[in-house]
């Protein structure tokens, strides 16, 4: 009797919380136009080493959000839970207006020594993918790069669980609205070799702590979080 | 000071079920416990920390190392840990199941007849108490 009594409360309590992740997941597709002055009161910032100037600027008949980084490493982060499996796609336009100091031509090549110290992007955009345990998260960086070419698949030198696609590549588009669509779910099975589990945060990050120069970049209609419909 | 020296038990380990099911119990009592409060306590604390930093390259940077550190002095004081809360669960099963072992082969004696007088257990054995009322009952029973 109490046995039986345990397994019921037990599994209303399961019942529930399962009720209450449901509910904690996000409403997809979840849109950043960063229209509003206030647009950044959503995000939480993470300072990693200085602090790089994220705000709302508007100009030529948009608004977007600027990044301006000096010396620093500052991102911005959302959290935002969904199945990357029904919702795999990501969209969002980008310029960069400088790059880093030359990062690829520091040191060697990208898999040479001290990479670590050029691992400076004008423009990235982050999905991470949080596990139950804080050494196995994975992460993708979607990053516009001066150097190497687009398509680049390359491991952070911080961590193996830390992919970069290179979205767009040169100094063609300096300056120009640039618009970058990703299946979240076939970029994670090509950097990883399996399928994702659900995706926890997204983060954008404009740094040149590494090679101590300056870096400029704008982000505008973020969209994270819907079905491939081509 | 010689007596109590001479008087101490040489084998802790006297591998009787009392003693191995009160060790385990010991040992069970405080390993348990303390294997969920670390790990809730590593998890909690670590998992925390690293969504506050938020940024991965920020957590590969600063928490990882950190983590692996830590780790490291886990590895080394958890088998000195573990030893110590054995030895202290082998003694505190010792004053108990030793007493018993020492209570029945003394009553074992007396049954075959081949020794009269009462039953001498340490003061600090946990038993003292019984076996002196043992003995008064023997005194009795004379």
């Amino acid at each position: 009797m109490l046995l039986k009594r345990i397994s019921v409360n037990l599994f209303l309590i399961f019942f529930i919380f399962l009720l209450t992740a449901d509910a904690c997941a996000a409403r997809l597709p979840k849109i950043f136009p960063f229209k509003e002055k206030n647009a950044l009161s959503e995000w939480q910032e993470k300072i990693f080493r200085g602090r790089v100037l994220y705000s709302v600027k508007a100009g030529k008949g948009t608004r977007y959000l600027r990044a301006y980084s000096e010396n620093s490493a500052s991102g911005i982060f959302y959290e935002i839970k969904f199945d990357p499996r029904q919702y795999p796609m990501i969209s969002w336009q980008w310029t960069v207006l400088r790059f880093p100091a030359a990062q690829h031509e520091l040191a060697g090549n990208a898999a040479g020594e001290h990479w670590i110290e050029k691992d400076d992007y004008a423009a990235r955009l982050y999905v991470i993918f949080p596990r139950l345990s804080f050494n196995l998260t994975k992460c993708l960086e979607y990053v516009w790069d001066k150097d190497l070419p687009e398509g680049t698949i390359i491991t952070s030198p911080y961590s193996g669980n830390i992919k970069l696609f290179v979205v767009e590549s040169g100094t063609d588009n300096v300056g120009k609205w640039v618009f970058a669509e990703r299946n979240i779910l076939e970029d994670y099975k090509k950097a990883f070799g399996k399928e994702p589990g659900r995706v926890g945060a997204i983060a954008i990050m404009t740094d040149t702590d590494n090679t101590q120069s300056t870096a400029e970049a704008n982000y505008k209609e973020l969209k994270v979080g819907y079905k491939d419909e081509k | 000071m010689k007596n109590s020296i001479t008087n101490m038990r040489k084998i802790k380990f006297i591998n009787t079920p009392v003693q191995n099911k009160t060790l385990l119990l010991v040992f069970a009592a405080a390993v348990i416990p303390m294997a969920i409060v670390a790990l809730c306590l590593y998890y909690l604390i670590f998992n925390m920390l690293a969504w506050q930093m938020g940024i991965p390259e920020m957590v590969a940077y600063n928490l990882i190392p950190v983590a692996r550190k830590v780790n490291i002095i886990l590895l080394v004081s958890l088998p000195i840990a573990l030893l110590a809360i054995w030895l202290t669960a082998l003694e505190l099963s010792h004053r108990i199941a030793g007493p018993i072992y020492r209570l029945e082969k003394e009553l074992d004696i007396m049954i075959a007849g081949k020794r009269q007088g009462p039953i001498k257990l340490r003061s600090r054995d946990e038993l003292k108490a019984l076996a002196d009322k043992i003995n008064k009952l023997m005194e009795k029973s004379k």
